[in-house]
């Protein structure tokens, strides 16, 4: 066992299931989607970025640009839900919600791909 | 002053331009005095048609698209000069069309834009490759075996039949192909031999002066280029000798002869040679079942002929010769005539202990192979085959030695590109085996073991910066690494990839032959390596990948962020970072 594998895989697991909570229910229904999922769901996700910064490798490299994709798309998604709210004030309505969490929907791919990497280097290097 | 390969204009659009000029302005002569008629000719109100009126009608009508809708009720002058207007536009258009036609059935037109085309698939191969000329037997041997090495290849050749055949197969790699004289320099040019990845000129063809003609060419076109050519006379080698360095030729009835005489010597050289190059049936289990010292009979003293004879001679060995030519040089048996039953008789096929067939002809050396098992059923039999595709008959034929002047070729040529260390390690092999006779045998169980069952591929690995950069940074973090950590599996440690290094070349071009695993590797050293597939790739991957060499080196696993490394240092010091081996288990 090695502790750098398990917090490395727990940030990038846990990414990956909040994004999918949060993606969760339909599509256009403010009462499905909370914000504070979102906002624990951005922090995790910059977290997972953190840890992989620095690795030189190929496999390095893919796996830090999808998880800067994913920032981008929750990030891109946490503002507007903001500007909507705060700044024009029109509310959450379904055709807002649709879209934010249609971005998140985006961000939960680039985790799935992340995660499949995650496995396939660990089946790869059986040890 | 390098040549442009590439003229300015391009040659192809230059071409369709040229031709299309005609067409062009008949139909914009045609145009313009239709769509002037239109204007002038006055309408139903006495007032003509706008000029952009006119425009959209005859643009609809020239192209017969027949729209319904007209600007305004026509007058009858006007359906009159419409009439006309039909007919002649409609006619323009099929002739320009026609035009067209005519000019993609061109054969030079096509001709211009097979090579514009093949220009561009030259200029976009990014990796470092050869140019084959000549695509016949030994070259779409060759091709299949660069393509397998991940080399590309730039065909030439003069048939367009072979040409076309090239195209129909499926390489792993770019082999763009034109059908063109090799020996013309413009095409060679073509070909990319200016290109600085363009790495050697092979030289092929079915003529040998063609051939020197290539390497003459290329090596004026590019000093610094490695050529390859096909040769079998003495004169075309002296006169590539002249050429410079790192030109080479490869004689194919040299090459047998001399395989054949390592093989009398040392016959698990031939085994392991054969295996290497993933002969039908080979492994490592087979032995050669050399006949014991006797006579041999050479039929047909052609090239081949004569090496085999030379070398023969040069272990002793007593021969006979049958061939219908007159003797050009003084040897003890010579019998004119066609190897019949009669003539092997009287060569003496009955107490003979092998038979040569190396005539250029396939139906003569098959027939000589029957006549022979016929008079003497236990005989020891080499047979040439001149053809590829009769290669089913020599199978069915069971001779002990099927000898393919193309096949050999193209197996010394692609090893002389994917692993220029084989011939110094056979060379090792062939000293050893004069001291030890056992080594070869050992050799072979050590490979046998390692490898088991699979087909071996020969690794050719420099541990430059561009092609270890992991290894690179280890060496600038102070490591010191050995061969056998090199070659530990990097999924298991303790297990061993399945390589056995066969030859290590330093900086300096000192030669380490079956390197131990305690020898430390250095920067910009070369190894020849022989393994499965799988275990290269898995070396590869080490070499790339910094934290897998950080494995197979100390055992312990690089953490791979900044972050987590920073933890690691503050957890377990400083020195857990650095690239001393584990205490335990390194001496696996």
């Amino acid at each position: 066992m090695n502790l750098e594998k398990v917090i490395f895989g727990f940030f990038i697991v846990l990414a990956l299931t909040l994004n999918f909570g949060f993606f969760l229910g339909e599509m256009d229904n403010p009462q499905y989607h909370n914000a504070y999922e979102l906002f624990v769901l951005v922090v995790v996700n910059l977290i997972a970025t953190g840890l992989k910064l620095g690795d030189r490798t190929q496999i390095g490299a893919i796996l830090l640009s999808t998880s800067l994709v994913a920032d981008l798309e929750l990030i891109a998604a946490a503002i507007y839900w903001t500007v909507v709210v705060h700044v024009t004030e029109t509310g959450m309505t379904p055709d807002v919600t649709a879209s934010i969490v249609s971005l998140s929907g985006g961000a939960l791919v680039a985790n799935i791909v992340s995660v499949v990497m995650v496995v396939a280097e660990t089946l790869m290097l059986r040890r | 002053m390098a040549i442009r390969p590439r003229p300015a204009n391009n040659p192809v659009i230059f071409i369709i331009l040229r031709e299309m000029r005609t067409p062009i302005l008949v139909l914009i002569c045609v145009y313009a005095v239709a769509i002037l008629g239109m204007a002038l000719i006055p309408g139903r109100d006495g007032e003509p048609m706008s000029i952009f009126h006119a425009f959209y009608f005859v643009m609809y009508t020239a192209t017969t698209t027949g729209f319904g809708e007209i600007p305004e009720e026509f007058s009858d002058a006007q359906r009159l000069w419409a009439i006309v207007c039909l007919f002649v536009t409609v006619i323009t258009w099929l002739y320009s069309i026609g035009a067209i036609i005519r000019l993609l059935q061109n054969r030079f037109f096509q001709l211009a834009r097979e090579e514009w085309h093949f220009i561009a698939a030259v200029r976009r191969i990014s990796e470092d490759y050869y140019i084959l000329c000549g695509f016949g037997d030994t070259g779409s041997l060759l091709a299949r075996g660069l393509s397998d090495a991940g080399i590309p290849a730039v065909v030439l050749d003069k048939d367009e039949n072979r040409i076309r055949a090239l195209r129909l197969r499926d390489y792993n790699v770019p082999m763009p192909g034109l059908c063109c004289d090799a020996s013309v320099p413009r095409f060679l040019i073509d070909a990319g031999v200016q290109a600085p990845n363009c790495k050697g000129v092979i030289a092929l063809t079915h003529d040998e002066e063609v051939n020197l003609k290539i390497a003459a060419v290329s090596r004026l076109l590019n000093p610094n280029i490695r050529i390859i050519a096909v040769s079998a006379s003495q004169f075309h080698e002296e006169t590539l000798a002249t050429l410079g360095r790192d030109t080479h030729f490869v004689d194919p009835f040299k090459v047998f002869a001399r395989g054949l005489g390592a093989a009398i010597v040392n016959p698990p050289l031939y085994v392991l040679n054969e295996w290497l190059a993933h002969a039908r049936g080979m492994t490592l289990d087979m032995r050669l079942r050399l006949p014991p010292p006797g006579r041999w009979i050479i039929c047909g003293y052609g090239r081949m002929g004569r090496e085999v004879n030379h070398v023969l001679h040069n272990f002793g060995v007593e021969t006979a010769v049958i061939d219908p030519h007159p003797p050009e040089e003084d040897i003890d048996i010579y019998i004119r005539g066609r190897a019949t039953a009669k003539t092997l008789k009287a060569a003496g096929i009955r107490k003979a202990v092998g038979v040569v067939a190396a005539n250029d002809d396939d139906g003569h050396n098959l027939s000589i192979i029957i006549n022979a098992r016929g008079l003497n059923p236990g005989v020891f039999m080499i047979v040439r085959q001149n053809r590829h595709q009769n290669e089913v008959a020599f199978n069915a034929a069971n001779a002990d030695i099927i000898m393919q002047p193309s096949l050999v070729t193209a197996r010394k040529i692609l090893f002389m590109i994917t692993a220029p260390l084989l011939r110094p390690f056979f060379s090792f092999l062939l000293r050893r085996h004069r001291l030890d006779v056992q080594f070869m045998e050992r050799l072979l169980i050590r490979l046998k073991e390692t490898i088991g069952d699979e087909w071996p591929q020969l690794g050719s690995v420099v541990l430059s910066e561009k092609h270890a950069p992991a290894l690179y940074r280890a060496w600038g973090e102070g490591a010191r690494i050995r061969l056998g950590d090199l070659l530990r599996d990097p999924r298991e440690r303790d297990a061993r990839l399945a390589i056995v290094p066969f030859v290590i070349r330093s900086r300096d071009e000192r030669l380490a032959f079956l390197p131990e695993d305690d020898m430390e590797v250095q920067p910009d050293d070369e190894l020849l390596l022989c393994g499965t597939e799988a275990a290269l790739t898995w070396l590869e991957a080490t070499l790339n990948n910094e934290h897998l060499l950080f494995y197979v080196v100390t055992g312990r696993d690089l953490p791979h962020g900044w972050l987590l490394r920073w933890l690691y240092r503050r957890r377990y010091g400083v020195s857990a970072l650095c690239w001393s081996p584990a205490s335990s288990g390194a001496g696996a």
